[in-house]
């Protein structure tokens, strides 16, 4: 790429970790920075919308997209963005699969609005939903490439500094991104038995072995199901994996290969493994639950009345 | 949050009618959330302004039927900028409500953790957020106003302020497992130690820590000097204020929550449990964040503020005797309580260098290498929890109900920046007059821009 690389930072609803990870690049920072020509960047620097709306279809090379769409305004900066960018970055979890937020799908619009603006225990009144100049809030947390065509996705809540760096001298040599194809349990050095578990437990139950699988040992850990890339950093801090990368290359439910995982090594009653998991959408979709197809149920349903 | 006048060049103004005109700032950047401001105008003169937070995310209603075990990897993704007060918040209100005492060096990691998040937090702010209005002064062109700039222009300045946020985030990355979005913290304790190699390097770490901060402090306080116009008379309001103190001792990671009247005087304090006594919420029409008040004087005479300001003007005394004497300084200076809305920044580097120094003293303890990090034995049980730490950016507080499986059945969230959004679309008022109908900033004595653009 001759020059600068014209890029955008963009923030959907999301919670900023995604620039916090770009920003943890720390002195890596000063190399990196350089090679961008930055348009529009919410989070540091001081150009408005209209300054992306002024920018020619395709004039920029790339477009980074944090977040989901929670709002009818989220929908209309994801679809601008991708007229503008020649490559659309699918900037973390939220962005790829709907991440954290889109748990949400589990429930009716009017029945998040009521518990937050209704019946809140500190709220007082309770008779006002916010609607005046806002945008409408979505019906249900939709996956981003279900609305336009994603290019790249940067996969991790956050993605690592390190992989985020990488995609940037990616985009700026014109090579591609390159996904690992291994899972969480391949860079994880715990030691692993092939053996069956008679009980599951929870997180805080116990105190585990530092050094052994935490599967082997009981716990719900993901890293079977979740694609390679962050060094196994929960599984360091001897913390379960929580399969915030989403699935593996080639899988496209996540929750779906955990439960072929843990099925095929509990050796107990169905009744008693059905006590493990008494939120399934919860536990092993908690990053991915946009991508369900569970997740359009409820709000389908609702349609339909 | 904060309010800033300057990006108003970069707003659109529509002609609805010929007499009425709008500024709209979309959206407003510089900070973690999404925003936009309205400022109506007729005949040249104000007539409303708005502060609109134009999107929310609804995690009060989604943990139900989360496990609870769950909340403290679920609510860290309210915001990326603070995880960690979320992450301790949650696990704090589970363990309220199941009525489980984690061991004390557990509780020591946790607030060693809140410390690095304190720490990185703060200086993000005052560099990345805030500085670039100052350093090139609010009449630089927008596109030049930003860290990257102050990168390109004194990258001696630059240079140390990155260093300083990542001894902030590698401290948390140590203690938490991951800076953005930790897991150690898990009902009963934390999930691993802090290694006795791990501690010595880290005490060094903190000594440099100190350097850098003691250089942010020198650098505010000549700002603050600098913009001494700006800061007595620009968006000077009055409120409440409130923040965790322990026997009136500053603290980020427990206490009681205190409220002081726009006079002064102390008009609450409530342990945590009775928060709903001191908070109360209000919804406005054009607003997804709710406006926070203190609900014994209602709205919106009851607006208060959160935060390092409001932190500052509610204590007697900070923990750390450089902290102290720089509280003192500043008292000296502004009286208390401060309104001056800029001086957050002032408050925002004390509370650095007694994050620094706090750090630095749980590390010389000899219980932050404690094996002792762990209860074996944890059970969920049916109860309400409540869990309070200071955020960066205010008072955060988590509250959730359980199954006897341990299951949350309902949760109710006081977020730290909402303390605020009452207070920042008042200043908002106040500012627009001040810019629009009076040109305050055609008459303020304004220095020297250290950077030129």
């Amino acid at each position: 790429m001759a020059g600068k690389a014209k890029a955008a930072f963009v923030q959907l609803s999301s919670c900023w970790g995604c620039h916090q990870s770009l920003l943890d690049l720390h002195e890596k920072l000063l190399d990196v920075i350089p090679l961008l020509d930055i348009k529009y960047w919410v989070a540091a620097v001081d150009f408005k919308v209209d300054d992306l709306k002024k920018l020619p279809n395709g004039g920029l090379d790339a477009g980074f997209v944090e977040g989901l769409c929670r709002t009818e305004e989220d929908v209309h900066l994801l679809k601008l963005t991708r007229e503008k960018a020649r490559a659309l970055i699918a900037f973390g979890s939220c962005s790829s699969f709907g991440g954290v937020p889109s748990i949400a799908n589990l429930f009716l619009k009017n029945e998040l609005l009521e518990r937050k603006y209704l019946k809140a225990e500190t709220v007082v009144d309770k008779n006002t939903v916010p609607s005046e100049n806002l945008p409408q809030i979505t019906n249900f947390v939709p996956r981003n490439d279900q609305m336009v065509k994603v290019d790249v996705y940067l996969l991790g809540c956050p993605p690592t500094s390190q992989e985020i760096a990488n995609a940037v001298l990616a985009l700026f040599s014109g090579k591609p991104i390159e996904h690992s194809i291994k899972t969480i349990c391949d860079e994880c050095e715990r030691k692993k038995e092939e053996k069956n578990v008679k009980e599951f437990r929870r997180d805080f139950e116990g105190k585990p072995d530092p050094e052994k699988c935490l599967i082997n040992q009981g716990y719900l850990c993901m890293g079977a199901g979740t694609r390679a890339g962050c060094g196994a950093q929960c599984p360091n801090a001897n913390h379960p994996c929580k399969g915030c990368s989403g699935p593996p290359e080639g899988v496209a439910d996540q929750a779906a290969k955990l439960i072929g995982t843990f099925g095929g090594i509990a050796d107990m009653e169905p009744k008693k493994l059905l006590e493990v998991f008494r939120d399934p959408a919860g536990q092993l979709y908690s990053f991915t639950y946009a991508s369900s197809p569970l997740s359009k149920l409820r709000s389908a349903n609702k349609d339909e009345k | 949050m904060k309010s800033r006048t300057s990006t108003i060049k970069g707003g659109k103004e529509s002609a609805d009618a010929k007499k009425e005109t709008e500024i709209k700032i979309e959206p407003i950047t510089r900070l973690e959330g999404h925003g936009e401001i309205r400022i109506k105008l007729n005949k040249g003169k104000i007539s409303d302004v708005q502060f609109n937070v134009t999107s929310a995310r609804f995690f009060e209603k989604f943990l139900e039927g989360r496990l609870a075990e769950d909340a403290r990897i679920i609510t860290p993704r309210i915001c990326g900028i603070c995880p960690e007060p979320h992450h301790l918040a949650s696990v704090k209100a589970v363990e309220d409500a199941w009525v489980v005492n984690p061991p004390l060096a557990a509780r020591k990691l946790r607030e060693l953790l809140l410390l690095g998040k304190q720490i990185s937090s703060h200086a993000l702010h005052l560099y990345v957020l805030a500085a670039p209005d100052f350093l090139l002064g609010p009449f630089a062109p927008p596109e030049a106003r930003n860290i990257v700039t102050i990168v390109n222009k004194i990258p001696d300045a630059a240079k140390k302020a990155i260093e300083l946020m990542k001894h902030g985030q590698e401290l948390c990355a140590t203690v938490g497992g991951k800076a953005i979005h930790p897991v150690t913290a898990i009902p009963g304790g934390m999930t691993k130690p802090l290694k006795e190699e791990q501690r010595d390097e880290w005490l060094k770490r903190m000594d440099r820590a100190m350097e850098l901060t003691e250089f942010t402090y020198q650098l505010l306080l000549k700002i603050m000097q600098d913009y001494w116009d700006v800061i007595t008379k620009v968006g000077v309001i009055e409120t409440y204020y409130t923040g965790l103190t322990n026997n009136g001792e500053h603290n980020f990671y427990d206490g009681s929550i205190r409220v002081m009247s726009p006079s002064g005087r102390i008009e609450a304090e409530v342990p945590a449990q009775r928060y709903t006594e001191v908070v109360a919420e209000k919804v406005v029409p054009h607003c997804y964040a709710t406006h926070i008040f203190y609900r014994k004087a209602g709205y919106p005479d009851g607006i208060w503020r959160g935060g390092p300001l409001a932190r500052i003007n509610v204590v007697e005394k900070m923990v750390t005797p450089r902290a102290n004497e720089a509280l003192k300084e500043f008292r000296a200076k502004v009286g208390r309580p401060c309104h001056a809305t800029f001086a957050y920044h002032w408050a925002r580097s004390i509370e650095l260098l007694d994050a620094v120094g706090k750090a630095k003293k749980l590390l010389e303890d000899p219980d932050i290498v404690s094996q002792d990090y762990k209860l074996e034995k944890v059970e969920p049980r049916e109860g309400c929890g409540v869990g309070v730490v200071e955020a960066p950016r205010g008072l955060l507080v988590h509250n959730y109900w359980t199954d006897k499986v341990g299951i949350i059945t309902k949760a109710n969230l006081i977020v730290a920046t909402n303390h605020n959004i009452g207070a920042i679309e008042k200043s908002l008022n106040i500012i627009a007059r001040q810019v629009i109908e009076d040109k305050i900033h055609e008459k303020l004595k304004l220095p020297k821009p250290m950077i030129s653009a």
